[in-house]
């Protein structure tokens, strides 16, 4: 696998000449340290599309970076240094209040004229991304773990938006201290003071639309997946597509997901009406309106969730919704029928109306290509005229050890926990540690503080230097704290087994790890799905006579004497949790 | 036969006489412009420490406010004249036209030298300087700022002394104010900045790298010092600054052909920009005679002292790899000099273009301290760069089109916008 810092020439890039919006030139940088790993994957883009998309295959489509410019790393190293912010960044204070002193801190000033002209000469919206060193380093997701902030830039003040462009980027700058980043890093067996960020200062791809700036369809899309439905194979690829602003993918929250090989084949459903409950139904966007409560130090401030009759009024279900129709229990392409709509994108994966679907498999073929290895890409778009706005490029870690289980494996007297919907791919043979929330005590009420209790739990596991396995309940990472956990990587990053059940109480549509898809895929984590009316059951017994480490209202930290060996075989998504002895042994005891 | 002493005045006029020329300005403009406004000579008596009465002499000279209310610093120096005043405010005119700010040009001083000064006789000067011109001053007239020798406290008193006059608050009344009081983030660095702002975009021009360049620089005061401090941030490196040595009465300057350390050296500097020989030696400089940071083998040369520093006499002595001359004095080249200058393709920062950012930013304080809110530093700072460098990109656009040296170019701006204004006012 190439790194993508060393795939990238420097015609890519060039310094920031105070002209942000340029078409000829949509990358610019400021400063001379590093780029950081997102950065690196925007220049590897441009220098692909304009090294290799050849422009007349999609000739009714613009494929283009956002323009944009980067605060390179020596932007970082000057602010924290001259404002002395080592001191609280390294120390344990609260996220809210290292941002605070981080707002209270000055930017370099020779930065400062170039950030006065992006807003003195764009008026649209602005996301603010983090582009960390080490993720360029390590080829590892740093997703959802550096903040990026979305601002309206819209105010009639330039001086107005310069504040809120100022504020975005100590918030950003902030966010390589916060709890979970550090947390995190620790977990790469990394140092939080290697860590330097460089900031992207990126248009939004998208339109606006009454009170909101969105792109009508935005999506994540991997060339190579053993999260997979259906019939498909790891190596055809999957995307998911979502209305409005990528959060929702990255979220986790629903959306449309479905093999690059089959576009037209729906992910599994028992019924259209249970599609409909699994679909997007809520999207993200930039408030356009009405100014928010002030709160520089809140990565949603300018952040509007809204529903799709919301997004209907502003025209943008077009390529996206089908119709429902309740008294048939069927959906019916497009808005020409009443009834509620359902983000299918059946106009562009079964009509073919505009040839997304190939789109996307060619630009993965072709970053597969410069970079040697499966990839992953992030995309906005924005239609009549047609614009994909290729944001990102992240080269996939993927596991190829052939694993194979007997199915007498799955019944042994060793098993812990077994599933034949398993997400992932390998062997691990050393994992001692296992963090179980307790069956007696859970209650989807209680989600929330089950979250801040393991966050603590991995800490100390994390500091010991080692892995987990994780079991719990409902959907890990949602954002519906009903659903499940609604734990951040971060809380959960020494995690390398999770496992998710159901209780009679907690009777959900279980994830299949799509709340952390590309986590658990880089830091090959596999991820198993255990509905209690599944032929396979969790071993409760044997977790309860292990030696306690840490014990919380709702959480059970054992370690077991000799480690697991969890197995799993990616092509078939079986997967099981051994123990070294045998149940009966055990009960010997 | 006698030299002709320097006369900044004279220099000012002949530089005005040939841009209207360029210009084809009409008489009676030129009338109106080649000369100020308003002139004030008055005594100050101040009761000084020993129980004597000193009278000194001072001056506010009020060039021209078609574009709005005079700004211009105030000067404390034994040598002051009022044809320097004078040629100063004409200077500060165009300085306020070519960076685009709504002022005029004005200029005060008072006769003396601070050094021999008590606190308590400074600050009597200071308000005896207010009394004598607080009719003829204010946030709608005339707003004065710190210069040569005075400062922040200084301005302070003299506000104070405003106000008490004129009973109620008026902090726009002045500029340059302790940040306590009124004045605004970014003050003290703004002129330094500023220079250092035109240099970096000159060097664009020049297709050159901060980073791949040295800087000499006459003086160690304020301007320098954070000239020094933006242009080492950008990446360059400065062999060479000069100062001022009160004790000896001459000025030296101090070497590291490595690079001087700004915290080292600022840590061994007196109030008044005065660098301390003997510490200096002991961190390994080099102490040279007074004017040889004007030979040094550098790119770019900033004179950020006192007038007439590079003349016919010493350009020659400019070392040949010079490539930027950034004036953060005011009037530090001669014309004789200039042209010996120009003939070797320097690139001249005209002084009240590179050191604009000084008036601009009090330009920032006077709009905050009219409205009563404040701007935090980055804010102020980012307004700088843009109005710096959009001044900067107009001179040298101009410069270009129509083949003028900088400095022509420069003031064919100024003179054009302040002569329109008098047009518009149907003054002329």
């Amino acid at each position: 696998m190439k790194r993508l810092s060393d795939t990238v020439t420097t015609d890519a890039m060039r310094q920031f000449d105070r002209e942000f919006a340029d078409p000829e030139h949509r990358f610019k940088f400021v400063g001379s340290g590093a780029l950081g790993g997102k950065a690196q994957g925007l220049a590897f883009i441009q220098n692909t599309l304009s090294s290799a998309f050849p422009s007349d295959r999609f000739p009714q489509i613009e494929v283009s970076i956002p323009s944009l410019a980067v605060l390179r790393t020596d932007v970082f190293d000057a602010f924290i240094e001259r404002n002395k912010l080592l001191e609280v960044a390294m120390s344990d204070a609260s996220d809210s209040f290292i941002a605070y002193r981080f707002q209270q801190a000055e930017l370099p000033a020779e930065i400062l004229g170039d950030l006065r002209a992006i807003v003195e000469r764009v008026r649209t919206p602005l996301a603010v991304r983090s582009s960390s060193v080490l993720e360029d380093a390590l080829y590892e997701p740093f997703a959802g773990v550096y903040a990026t902030k979305m601002i309206p830039n819209n105010q009639h003040s330039a001086d107005e938006r310069f504040r809120k462009l100022a504020e975005a980027i100590k918030f950003v700058y902030a966010s390589t201290y916060f709890k979970t980043a550090k947390e995190y890093v620790d977990a790469t067996r990394n140092t939080i003071e290697e860590e330097k960020m460089g900031v992207i200062i990126q248009e939004v791809v998208g339109g606006r639309f009454n009170d909101r700036f969105y792109p009508p369809i935005s999506g994540v899309a991997r060339s190579f997946s053993y999260y997979r439905s259906g019939r498909s194979r790891p190596e055809e690829g999957m995307a998911s597509l979502a209305l409005g602003l990528g959060k929702t993918i990255v979220n986790g929250e629903p959306c449309w997901t479905y093999s690059l090989a089959h576009p037209r084949v729906p992910p599994p459903a028992a019924s259209p009406a249970e599609l409909v409950e699994q679909t997007q139904s809520t999207f993200w966007a930039v408030n356009m309106g009405k100014p928010p409560a002030y709160d520089p130090i809140a990565e949603t401030e300018y952040l509007v969730n809204a529903s799709l009759t919301e997004a209907e009024q502003d025209g943008t279900l077009r390529y996206a919704a089908s119709t429902y129709d309740a008294h048939s229990d069927r959906i019916s392409l497009g808005l020409g029928t009443q009834g509620p709509r359902v983000l299918t994108f059946d106009p562009l994966l079964v009509i073919n109306e505009v040839p997304v679907n190939d789109l996307i498999k060619f630009l993965l073929a072709l970053c597969e290509q410069a970079t040697g290895s499966p990839v992953e890409i992030e995309f906005a778009m924005t239609f009549d005229p047609h614009r994909l706005g290729f944001l990102q490029v992240r080269p996939m870690v993927v596991a190829t050890e052939y694993v194979q289980i007997s199915p007498g494996e799955m019944q042994g007297g060793r098993v812990l926990v077994a599933s034949e919907t398993v997400q992932g791919n390998g062997v691990y043979d050393s994992i001692r540690d296992i963090v179980f929330v307790k069956p007696d005590a859970f209650q989807a009420k209680h989600s929330v503080r089950i979250a801040e209790e393991l966050e603590s739990v991995n800490r100390n596991i994390v500091t010991e230097g080692n892995t987990f396995v994780l079991i719990g309940f409902g959907r890990w990472g949602s954002q519906d704290p009903w659903l499940g956990v609604p734990v951040r990587w971060g809380q959960i990053a020494g995690a390398r087994v999770i496992v998710e059940a159901t209780l009679p109480a907690m009777v959900v549509e279980l994830s299949q790890g799509s709340h952390f898809f590309h986590n658990l895929m880089s830091f090959r984590v596999s991820y198993f799905s255990v509905p209690h009316t599944g032929e396979f059951q969790i071993d409760w017994p044997w977790l309860d006579r292990q030696e306690i480490r840490q014990e919380t209202q709702f959480i059970k930290h054992v370690r077991a004497r000799k480690p697991l060996i969890v197995k799993v075989d990616g092509r078939t998504g079986r997967g099981v949790i051994l123990t070294a002895e045998r149940r009966k042994e055990e009960h010997c005891e | 036969m006698a030299m002709k002493s320097y006369n900044p005045y004279e220099i000012a006029q002949a530089q005005f006489d040939r841009i209207a020329d360029l210009l084809k300005l009409d008489q009676a403009a030129r009338d109106l412009l080649r000369v100020p406004t308003r002139e004030y000579h008055f005594t100050i008596p101040v009761h000084m420490d020993d129980g004597s009465v000193q009278v000194f002499q001072g001056f506010r000279v009020q060039h021209n406010d078609a574009r709005g209310p005079g700004k211009g610093g105030i000067r404390f120096h034994p040598l002051e004249t009022i044809d320097t005043v004078r040629a100063l405010a004409m200077w500060m005119t165009w300085k306020c036209a070519v960076v685009d700010v709504p002022l005029g040009g004005s200029k005060g001083g008072v006769v003396c030298d601070p050094h021999n000064l008590s606190a308590r006789e400074t600050e009597q000067l200071c308000r005896g300087w207010v009394r004598q011109i607080s009719r003829d001053v204010g946030p709608h007239l005339d707003v004065p700022a710190p210069d040569i020798m005075t400062n922040p406290q200084n301005m302070l008193w003299m506000l104070d002394e405003y106000e008490a006059i004129h009973g109620g608050k008026y902090p726009g009344f002045i500029t340059g104010k302790p940040l306590s009081v009124g004045g605004s983030q970014g003050r003290k660095e703004a002129t330094g900045y500023g220079v250092v702002f035109t240099i970096r975009e000159a060097l664009k021009e020049l297709n050159r790298e901060p980073r791949n360049t040295t800087a000499s620089i006459q003086g160690f005061g304020n301007v320098a010092q954070h000239a020094i401090q933006l242009y080492e941030r950008i990446g360059g490196t400065v062999v060479c600054v000069s100062s001022w040595n009160q004790a000896d009465q001459t000025a030296y300057s101090f070497r590291k052909a490595s690079g001087i350390r700004y915290e080292e050296l600022l840590a061994a500097t007196d109030a008044f920009g005065g660098i301390d020989v003997a510490k200096a030696r002991d961190l390994g400089y080099e102490i040279l005679p007074g004017d040889a940071w004007l030979e040094q083998d550098v790119e770019i040369l900033i004179p950020a002292a006192l007038e007439n520093q590079i003349t016919q006499e010493n350009a020659a002595r400019i070392h040949p790899r010079a490539i930027v001359l950034a004036e953060g004095a005011n009037g530090p080249t001669s014309p004789e000099a200039d042209t010996i200058l120009s003939e070797r393709n320097i690139f001249i920062l005209p002084d009240f273009l590179a050191n604009a950012g000084g008036v601009t930013c009090s330009y920032f304080e006077q709009v905050q301290s009219n409205m009563n809110y404040y701007w935090d530093k980055d804010e102020v700072l980012g307004k700088l760069d843009t109005k710096m460098t959009a001044a900067f990109h107009a001179v040298s656009d101009l410069a270009r089109n129509q083949k003028l040296p900088m400095r022509d170019a420069a003031y064919v701006i100024s003179v054009s916008r302040v002569a329109q204004a008098c047009r518009d006012r149907g003054w002329v």
